[in-house]
């Protein structure tokens, strides 16, 4: 009996490079190792810069995630000065964060996940001929109707923060960008239209209709009752089973998310064995055993980041980030699991995590965010600071965590006479995409690939998997 | 037979109305007089279509998003028809080995007669192990890839300069495509990213005319980096009365006064945001009330602090006496107009050798 060795790979319609090496079995996935294959050093080129150059190069660890990244970033200086930022100026994060990860939800949805249904290996199937005409890669209708729509959201991006990827507004004190009140109008218009295109491609709902559903019951019979993209995708899932596939540990993290002048819209936490406990932030250390780098495991505040191209047992750039020893899953399933989302709670208790979970959680984001938004902007007072200014110190450790469309992104700062002495970034899709540590336990993903049917040597369902996790290869190893 | 642009388009759905609007439009972003609409329409409807192969090396993906945003929906949907994207890692539907299969047969079929638009950079240590492409190093893939083509863009600030990843102390050795590829014109279109627009204008030029923009002595098309952000400004008045911001948000920075204390670098940076705007024509950092960092220029990653001041300009304030300022100007804009045409001049005599050898 033989063990068959398969790459997937390159992965196209994912964010970077990602390879992902398959023992095969009988059918069935025995092993995964995931293996990010593009490193470019930012660990190693920000020592020396000065701390608010920060604001400048790490965005572009991702032309993705790139508001996050300044978040983060704009978070740990934030920290690091011990400043409380402008009110109306943590009012224009919330939203510049908004955009981007509602934005990233929607082009993962139409643009990423869904055309792998339109491949002709599902042909035989009864949705086949409606799912391929709308989402056909490229050609399909629906990246018709999403492309535009996007594109006409995120004119919000350059209302709010001027230009957007690699947007500068973002500061410690606030934003750089005072709005006037007919920016303001400007961009709830921008949201009403987004809100149109929401509410009649893809749920065919009002989207606090879709945002309240609380159980699984609720779900069922919504589904019933019309149309949209979404409920296309539910009748795919129930037909595939993709409830049934992709479930890593059900241990789920989150930073927290939207920090406005109230408090944060979703709350930092860590879920296992069924209930969420506080966040702590000195629970997570960086294991790099199987990395293509030297060092122990360390926290990210003590990080270490030393390429060794030649290192034997590794097989990825990516670091393997524990927390305590839980490897953990991290993204919209996990925010609004500690969030305490009641449907996503239920279905999770129900069945478990799944490619169906994880896809339903980020539409569920979507509609819950675009009100949210509305509120935001109503909250924000023309007249009224956008941006305190406050000194950095010279010396200082800080810490900056946000929550990206992908899920928990943190970074760790050491400044040193006025210089960044040390800078560590574990992003979403590091925690998902982990590689093992040393006790050889395998990563999030890696777990939930291993034992998967793969009848007649068809990946289609692995490709499934992995794109639930919506990866962002770029941010993952930075 | 080899299908032409229009019969593309046509397959694609897209109008004889649609298609002359088209025109219409290619014709005023490029600033091309109405007296073209009919070539670009005749050039379309007679032309083979050219494939596109996007190759992705170190890099952030920028540039693909900025590029599926430009501001033209019409103009976006009918370059994307156009390029069909044959090959691209963010986009494409194939996976896999079908998907290296797609280069190598676009490489054969099209030999010569393919464009290659490259986002991103080949990092050079550790024998390329930095970024790997289908198992191999990706600056093999590239040098392959762009042999066999007729010209080849350089995406973005990556590709172009270098970027971030650069940065000192360069850990991977991130190098810029045109170190790498010799014997093709290379046409570069810096920022971080490029501004929509502008990608879409150079594609749709070098499609539509078959040959590649007039280029300065860097390699970027003078029709969109033929001008400093600093020139085009809408806060350019306030420079010149000597009305600056002195801290975020200040009284001045209410007023949308000048960055230049803020660290704006639009003073030395040749690019089109001051124009052409972002996110459809909305803003540009400057307007965002940040100083421009100069991510279009070569080397803007590593020039100090981006917020430390521009020096070695010449600026004057509401002191200085209007005739002085403008003699000096004069003096030194003519300079460097002039040594700017020369190389302009030799660079193309150059290319023109480069095509004639082929």
């Amino acid at each position: 009996m033989s063990i068959q060795r398969r790459i997937v790979g390159p992965f196209n319609r994912v964010e970077g490079d990602l390879e992902v090496q398959l023992d095969i079995h009988d059918s069935r996935v025995q092993a995964a190792r995931v293996s990010a294959s593009l490193y470019r050093g930012f660990e190693e080129m920000l020592p020396g810069r000065p701390a608010e150059d920060a604001l400048v190069v790490v965005p572009r660890v991702c032309g993705i995630c790139s508001v996050a990244q300044s978040i983060a970033a704009a978070t740990a200086l934030r920290w690091l000065a011990g400043m409380e930022p402008a009110r109306n100026g943590q009012l224009a994060e919330c939203l510049t964060a908004a955009c981007e990860n509602l934005a990233d939800h929607l082009t993962h949805f139409y643009l990423f996940f869904m055309p792998d249904f339109a491949r002709p290996a599902y042909a035989g199937r009864p949705w086949y001929p409606a799912v391929a005409a709308r989402f056909r890669a490229l050609h399909g209708e629906a990246a018709n109707d999403c492309l535009p729509a996007r594109a006409a959201f995120m004119h919000m991006m350059g209302i709010l923060a001027g230009k957007w990827p690699h947007t500068l507004s973002l500061r410690p004190g606030g934003s750089s960008r005072p709005l006037a009140p007919a920016d303001l109008l400007q961009t709830l218009a921008l949201l009403r239209d987004f809100r149109r295109f929401l509410e009649s491609r893809l749920f065919g709902d009002r989207l606090e209709t879709v945002a309240q559903l609380a159980s699984v019951a609720d779900l069922e019979r919504w589904r019933g009752q019309g149309g949209g993209d979404l409920r296309g995708f539910l009748a795919v899932a129930e037909d595939l089973g993709l409830d049934r596939i992709g479930r890593a540990t059900d241990t789920f993290l989150s930073y927290g998310a939207y920090a406005g002048p109230d408090g944060r819209l979703w709350p930092a936490g860590f879920w296992q064995d069924g209930r969420v406990r506080p966040l702590e932030v000195e629970a997570i250390s960086e294991d790099v055993s199987h990395a293509w780098l030297d060092g122990g495991p360390l926290p990210p505040s003590l990080g270490q980041t030393h390429p060794n191209a030649d290192k034997a047992a590794a097989y990825t750039w990516c670091k393997a980030p524990r927390y305590g020893d839980a490897v953990v899953e991290t993204g919209a399933l996990a925010r609004q699991m500690v969030a305490g989302h009641p449907l996503v709670r239920a279905w999770v208790a129900e069945r478990g995590a799944s490619v169906t979970a994880r896809v339903l959680a980020r539409m569920l984001e979507l509609a819950i965010v675009v009100p949210v938004m509305e509120t935001w902007l109503r909250a924000v007072e023309p007249g009224a600071p956008w941006c305190v200014e406050a000194g950095l110190p010279a010396d200082g450790e800080a810490v900056g965590l946000t929550e990206a469309a992908r899920g928990s992104l943190g970074h760790w700062l050491t400044v040193r006479q006025g210089r960044i002495a040390r800078y560590q970034i574990v992003a979403p899709t590091t925690w998902n995409f982990s590689p093992r540590d040393s006790a050889g336990t395998p990563g999030a993903l890696e777990q939930a690939l291993a034992g998967m049917a793969v009848p007649d040597g068809d990946l289609t369902v692995v490709q499934h998997v992995v794109r639930s996790f919506d990866p962002c290869m770029a941010c993952t190893v930075h | 037979m080899t299908e032409t642009f229009y019969e593309v388009m046509r397959r694609q759905g897209i109008t004889r109305r649609s298609f002359i609007k088209f025109c219409s439009l290619t014709a005023a972003s490029l600033g091309l007089a109405p007296s073209f609409v009919p070539r670009i329409a005749h050039a379309m409807e007679s032309k083979p279509r050219t494939p596109v192969i996007w190759l992705h090396g170190l890099e952030c993906t920028c540039c693909s998003e900025s590029f599926i945003r430009s501001a033209h929906p019409l103009a976006k949907d009918v370059v994307l028809s156009m390029l069909s994207l044959d090959y691209d890692d963010t986009l494409m539907a194939a996976a896999g080995h079908q998907a290296e299969a797609i280069i190598a047969e676009i490489k054969q079929k099209y030999k010569g007669n393919y464009i290659l638009a490259v986002e991103g950079n080949p990092p050079l240590n550790e024998d390329g192990m930095f970024c790997i492409h289908g198992g191999r190093p990706f600056v093999e893939v590239l040098k392959e890839t762009a042999a066999d083509a007729k010209a080849v863009i350089a995406w973005g600030a990556c590709a172009s300069w270098g970027c971030v990843q650069a940065a000192k102390p360069n850990p991977t050795r991130a190098t810029p495509i045109d170190k790498v590829i010799s014997g093709k014109p290379i046409i570069k279109v810096p920022g971080c990213p490029p501004i929509a627009e502008v990608m879409t204008g150079v594609v749709t030029y070098m499609l539509t005319f078959d040959k590649i923009p007039e280029l300065d002595r860097q390699g970027r098309p003078k029709m969109f980096y033929g001008q400093r952000i600093h020139d085009k400004c809408y806060r350019r008045p306030h420079f010149d009365a000597g009305q600056f911001v002195e801290a975020w948000d200040d009284e001045a920075a209410r007023k949308g006064y000048c960055l230049y204390k803020m660290g704006c670098k639009g003073p030395t940076t040749y690019n089109a945001c001051s124009t052409t705007r972002w996110n459809g024509g909305v803003s540009f950092p400057i307007q965002s009330g940040h100083g421009c960092i100069g991510c279009s220029e070569d080397g803007f990653w590593d020039k100090g602090s981006f917020y430390d001041r521009v020096t070695g300009i010449n600026s004057f304030g509401v002191e200085a006496n209007a005739d002085q300022v403008g003699a000096a100007a004069a003096g030194v804009v003519g300079a460097a107009v002039v040594a700017h045409a020369a190389v302009s001049a030799i660079k193309r005599g150059r290319m023109d050798q480069t095509n004639g050898n082929k």
